[in-house]
């Protein structure tokens, strides 16, 4: 049976593949691009309000289904997010919006899921696959948890979400001055914890993980040392406004170097926990460009499409591809990746 | 998907990884008409393993009272319905073919659709996730007795003659079954899920677990569980260290799990079976779990329809609806009871050896004793022997020593009473 998601993700890896042998240069493929204002002093980075995000222009980037790798799901929540970025030479910033109606904010019960979001960039030269990238083409996942933003606050038990639930006792968790209670606790007992699974921790230092992926179901914490992506969230009247920093200089192999010469790929993934999202159920973005301003081109105030607060308002569609012969390759190479494929794959079946 | 071959439903079946088997597999055999419903099994593996926080509604092993009890609620009704709407969308009649039955597949062929095969386009494996509400108690429900329905006033239309005893029931004992093609590693996105080379038993690996609840959906036994305190997943780990003979009671042998050691009404046996390159059994009819589930055939899976291939077998309940019964153990379940009811003399041996040693026995031994009783058992003549069976642990070392006939010990006149 020709199996049509293998044919899809052949395609799509081979046409990367071709693009990273031409080396063709990052040009987002939905042909948005996002600049990063430069700013001075410091960035809003736990204020979405802040007026200096007007100094931005705000970018709608189109979401949709994951449908490559299972478990896929056709009909996310989100459609798409807005963004912003500033940078100050020393700090990047970007302000992701987006609707959605309820707050997600816990995953202690066993059928609730967070809304979250994530940025990804890639740590090779080019573009690898768009989603979770490819072997040889590994990217840099930042992901925002509404629960560890909420878990910032005040970490929650089973005795908040059931308050009436009876527990006779718990050994080891507190020690005991009753001989036959043990006097002694460990940590061993969260399992998850002991092997440092960053997921169990008792209280996050930021709500952002910071990972590398290199492919499906690759996806892989950086260490607890090297977690430097700050994050900030707050939902409102269904819109979550979601604010990522981080230097621009990173010496960590595993984290995106962002250069203010330089065009960036980025793509961007979102979850709505209340329809059970998680993993691979998820909306995503192609890539997109990023483009981190120079000091004296500050974008001026007025082509600032949508006010803060209200994602979706007028967004500002940015450069298409540059080149049109190389877009012409591009379909050239599309078609024979597809053929190829196809080949393959009916090969493959005999 | 690559197509795996699954000897319980006598064919092979749509898996997303080829084929390969650990060296050994974790079983068990577990005798229901035996269970007495302590829930010694139960304590012993909170005890162990489930104590602390995040775990309060997390029942590696259970018991549940059947037919209305479940742990989570309802959990064989659901999975048994999704199996059956999509074998009514696909026009499926599922049916066992008992004439094809043989060596490789000893219940005959299954023809319906496995639990991977009937998934939607977008998944893996058919399943659901149950809601907290559902797992909040083990044991909900089980001893409300139904509404009385009386006549007029109130007043059994029957008078005071007591009615036939038309209510059944029978527990129904749950671990994880350590499966051979286990739904909850082939449903993981992120291949967290394991199953060890050296004795079959599955595992989530706590450091790779993202707590995206893909095993909670499809595990169709419900045994991969989620704890919202570390935000992952974790499951009966088949009490490992002891498998491994790191227990310093075991003397450096394999020994039998928790729940299974401490079962009063001595319904477990549990130990390792040799597996070989093609999955299949190593036939070792000196083995008691081999000659329980292979050769006498009492033994039978639960809902072998699923298609996990799971490793924990049931001696069914003689009293039970048979329809009710088949479909919980498929089509094996009118031998095995006919079997039970009146064992042969080797099998009621090998049934004198559950939970007597710690030890798993890997090898038995009978030797004849003279014929003590003859009875009629369903219109035929039934001989009782009082055969010795003797059990060897792994290393080849006599574990246990056991007549059919339990010795008897008179106390003297002048300490009738002492303990
Ligand atoms: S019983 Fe469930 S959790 Fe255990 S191995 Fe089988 S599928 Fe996995
Ligand atoms: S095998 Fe061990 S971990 Fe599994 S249910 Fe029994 S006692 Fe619990
Ligand atoms: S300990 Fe044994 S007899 Fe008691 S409930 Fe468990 S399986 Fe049944």
């Amino acid at each position: 049976m020709l199996n049509r998601n293998r044919l899809i993700l052949l395609t799509m890896l081979l046409l990367t593949a071709l693009a990273l042998w031409l080396k063709a240069p990052v040009a987002g493929s939905q042909g948005l691009t996002i600049t990063a204002a430069r700013v001075e002093g410091a960035l809003p980075v736990a204020a979405p309000d802040d007026p200096l995000w007007q100094q931005a222009t705000a970018v709608e980037v189109p979401l949709s289904a994951q449908m490559v790798a299972k478990p896929m799901w056709p009909s996310p929540s989100i459609k798409s997010v807005t963004v912003r970025a500033l940078h100050n030479g020393k700090e990047l910033a970007m302000l992701l919006e987006w609707a959605d109606d309820t707050r997600n904010d816990s995953s202690l019960r066993v059928d609730e899921f967070r809304d979250s979001v994530a940025v990804q960039f890639p740590l090779i030269e080019g573009q690898p696959f768009f989603c979770m990238g490819q072997q040889a083409g590994n990217v840099n996942i930042w992901h925002w948890k509404a629960d560890w933003q909420a878990a910032l606050l005040a970490r929650q038990s089973l005795q908040d979400a059931y308050p009436n639930i009876h527990v006779d006792y718990y050994p080891f968790a507190e020690a005991q001055e009753n001989i036959y209670l043990a006097a002694y606790t460990d940590v061993d007992y969260l399992t998850a914890e002991a092997v440092g699974n960053l997921l169990a921790l008792p209280v996050p230092s930021t709500p952002v993980e910071d990972m590398v992926a290199g492919g499906f179901g690759t996806l892989t914490s950086q260490p607890a040392e090297a977690q430097n992506v700050q994050g900030y969230g707050v939902w409102q009247e269904g819109v979550w406004r979601v604010v990522f920093s981080r230097s621009l200089r990173s010496d960590q192999a595993d984290d995106a170097a962002l250069a203010p010469d330089k065009l960036h790929a980025v793509a961007f993934a979102a979850w709505d926990g209340a329809n059970g999202e998680r993993n691979g159920a998820k909306s995503t973005s192609q890539w997109v460009s990023l483009q981190l301003g120079a000091a004296a081109a500050a974008a001026p105030a007025e082509e600032v499409a949508a006010p803060v607060g209200a994602p979706a308002a007028a967004p500002e569609r940015a450069v298409p591809p540059t080149n049109t012969a190389l877009v012409l390759v591009f379909v050239g190479l599309l078609a024979l990746a597809v053929v190829a494929g196809a080949i393959y794959l009916l090969t493959l079946e005999k | 998907m690559p197509d795996v071959y699954n000897w319980q439903i006598g064919r092979t079946m749509v898996y997303p990884y080829p084929e390969a088997h650990p060296r050994q597999q974790f079983a068990a055999v577990f005798n229901i008409n035996r269970c007495i419903g302590c829930q010694t099994c139960t304590g012993a593996c909170k005890a162990t393993w489930t104590f602390s926080r995040g775990q309060e509604t997390m029942w590696w092993n259970n018991v549940e009272t059947k037919p209305y009890g479940g742990y989570p609620q309802h959990w064989d009704v659901k999975a048994l319905k999704l199996l059956e709407e999509a074998h009514q969308a696909a026009g499926v009649t599922p049916t066992w073919d008992r004439t094809q039955a043989n060596e490789k597949a000893p219940y005959g062929v299954y023809n319906g659709l496995t639990l991977t095969e009937a998934a939607g386009p977008n998944e893996v494996v058919l399943g659901y996730l149950p809601t907290d509400a559902e797992w909040r108690s083990p044991n909900f429900y089980e001893d409300t007795s139904t509404a009385y329905k009386g006549g007029p006033f109130g007043l059994s239309p029957d008078g005071a003659t007591l009615p036939e005893h038309q209510a059944w029931f029978f527990y129904l004992m749950r671990i994880c079954n350590h499966c051979t093609y286990p739904a909850c590693l082939a449903a993981c996105p992120r291949k967290a899920i394991y199953k060890r080379e050296e004795d079959g038993i599955v595992l989530i690996d706590q450091a790779r677990c993202r707590g995206y609840r893909k095993c909670v959906e499809a595990c169709p036994y419900k045994k991969a569980m989620y704890r919202g305190t570390t935000q992952v997943s974790e499951k009966c780990v088949g009490c490992y260290p002891r498998v491994e003979g790191a227990d310093p009671l075991g003397d450096g042998v394999p020994m039998e799990t928790r729940c299974m050691a401490v079962c009063p009404g001595k319904i477990r046996l549990n130990g390792l079976v040799e597996v070989a390159e093609d999955g299949s059994w190593v036939e070792a009819p000196q083995h008691p779990l081999y000659y329980l589930v292979r050769i006498a055939q009492v033994a039978l899976p639960l809902y072998p329809q699923f298609g996990t291939e799971p490793n924990i077998y049931y001696i069914p309940p003689r009293w039970a609806p048979r329809p009710y019964l088949r479909q919980m153990f498929g089509p094996g379940v009118d031998q095995a009871i006919e079997r039970y009811i009146a064992p042969s003399r080797e099998l009621l041996a090998v049934l004198q050896l559950f939970r007597t040693t710690q030890k798993m026995i890997f090898r038995f031994e009978i030797k004849e004793g003279p014929l003590v009783r003859e009875v009629e058992v369903n219109g035929k003549m039934w001989q009782m022997y009082d055969d010795t069976v003797i059990g060897f642990d792994a290393q080849g070392r006599e574990a246990v020593r056991l007549s059919v006939v339990e010795p008897l010990h008179q106390r003297p006149p002048e300490r009738p009473n002492s303990i």
